[in-house]
């Protein structure tokens, strides 16, 4: 499983994912086979995509090849943290650290 | 992922390290980068930039007797191995920044009295309030004080220095790329390992709380004195060359005060703090303004 998307979340009313194809963004901080899966924020006006979420801890954006819904876990490699994608209140999507 | 590659192992540092970002560097660099002229045929600018690499040899030493002390105090074998590649990490950047002071011109045999005359006092102080924890092999003020307070500081300020340097100097900007991808994975770990740790210690909080404080009031102190005493900006400006308009925290640095720069980046790392430290269930303490 190199995919960043540990387990997905069964979420009520949603059916399919969406996928996404993803490509090489420079990020060379984790070994080469997990590289597409990350990218570097580029600041606050920087838009995050249906499959990207922001490592709290790291500052990385986080890139999944299936769309991210509230619930799903994520593992950030490059500092290693466990995150739970979870709704916040303007209704965009925010990666909180589990421990 | 996490299945695959243990992360606190030494061959997840092996494959995300040595054999990613750091191959082909020389201390930390493209072997043909070079301090820019602008730095170099500049006195004024030449000195304030060896101050400020200075201070960060000063935090990296720091860095380095803390993670490296930190490892026999440990409480698991998995911490102690990921604190060995940590030493690693922190003594390659004391030699990466020393290597910095010979690139800007101070001689072999004047390091320590250049390291002397310029550390700052406050980030002295700063260091020996973490130092004295980890001597008492202290593994949860240690950690705290280590890797989310230094860290979380030195991430900021590396992020903030990278911002600057990436549009005129990029033999510098490569060097802190690096040295941020390091601290990622030191901040990970600080919080990662503390979070479940202190929920088993909450008898430590206040101490903790306690080290916190003063050690912000220090780091404040640092800003204060790098950036209002600082003579780049107006010597830039008396030598007809323009600041790079970088952006950070979404304001541009081009054209800010240093007192102003100061602001931001003292708010970024306490705001930064407050985040951290509230994660893992230890309540932020205001420190004094100096
Ligand atoms: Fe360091
Ligand atoms: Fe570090
Ligand atoms: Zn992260």
């Amino acid at each position: 499983m190199v995919d960043p998307l540990q387990s997905p979340e069964e979420v009520e009313g949603r059916t399919e994912r969406r996928r996404f194809v993803l490509e090489e963004t420079g990020f060379d901080e984790v070994p080469k086979r997990y590289r597409k899966f990350y990218r570097k924020w580029r600041g606050p006006g920087d838009q995050l995509g249906p499959n990207e979420a922001i490592c709290p801890v790291c500052k990385v954006v986080i890139r999944s090849s299936r769309e991210l819904w509230p619930g799903d876990r994520l593992y950030c490699m490059p500092c290693m943290s466990r995150l739970v994608v979870v709704e916040s209140a303007d209704g965009t999507l925010e990666a909180r650290v589990s421990y | 992922m996490a299945d695959t590659i243990d992360a606190y192992s030494i061959q997840n540092w092996l494959e995300s390290c040595p054999q990613s970002y750091l191959m082909d560097t020389e201390y930390g660099h493209g072997p043909e980068e070079k301090e820019p002229d602008f730095i170099l045929d500049n006195e004024v600018v030449l000195e304030e930039t060896i101050k400020a690499t200075v201070q960060l040899v000063v935090g990296e030493r720091c860095a380095l007797s803390a993670s490296s002390g930190l490892i026999n105090a440990a409480p698991d074998e998995a911490s102690r191995r990921f604190l060995a590649t940590q030493t690693l990490d922190e003594a390659r950047h004391v030699e990466v920044f020393t290597h910095r002071l010979y690139d800007l011109g101070v001689k072999k045999q004047d390091l320590e009295g250049t390291i002397q005359r310029y550390a700052n006092p406050n980030l002295v102080k700063f260091a020996e309030i973490l130092l004295e924890k980890v001597d008492r092999k202290d593994f949860v003020s240690g950690v705290v004080g280590q890797n989310i307070v230094l860290e979380g500081m030195a991430f900021s300020v590396f992020e903030m220095m990278h911002a600057m340097n990436e549009p005129v100097n990029a033999k510098f900007a490569h060097t802190l790329s690096g040295t941020i991808a390091d601290e990622r994975r030191h901040v990970g770990f600080g919080e990662n390992r503390i979070g479940s740790l202190i929920q088993q210690h909450p008898e430590k909080r206040p101490e903790v709380e306690q080290m916190q404080k003063e050690m912000s009031y220090f780091m404040l102190a640092t800003f204060a004195d790098a950036f209002r005493n600082n003579q780049t900006a107006n010597e830039l400006e008396a030598a007809g060359i323009e600041r790079p308009h970088s952006e950070y925290q979404g304001v541009d640095l081009g054209t800010m005060e240093p007192e102003e720069m100061e602001q931001v980046l003292a708010d970024t790392v306490l705001k930064e703090f407050k985040t951290r430290l509230g994660r893992i269930g230890i309540e932020y303490q205001t420190p004094a303004r100096p």
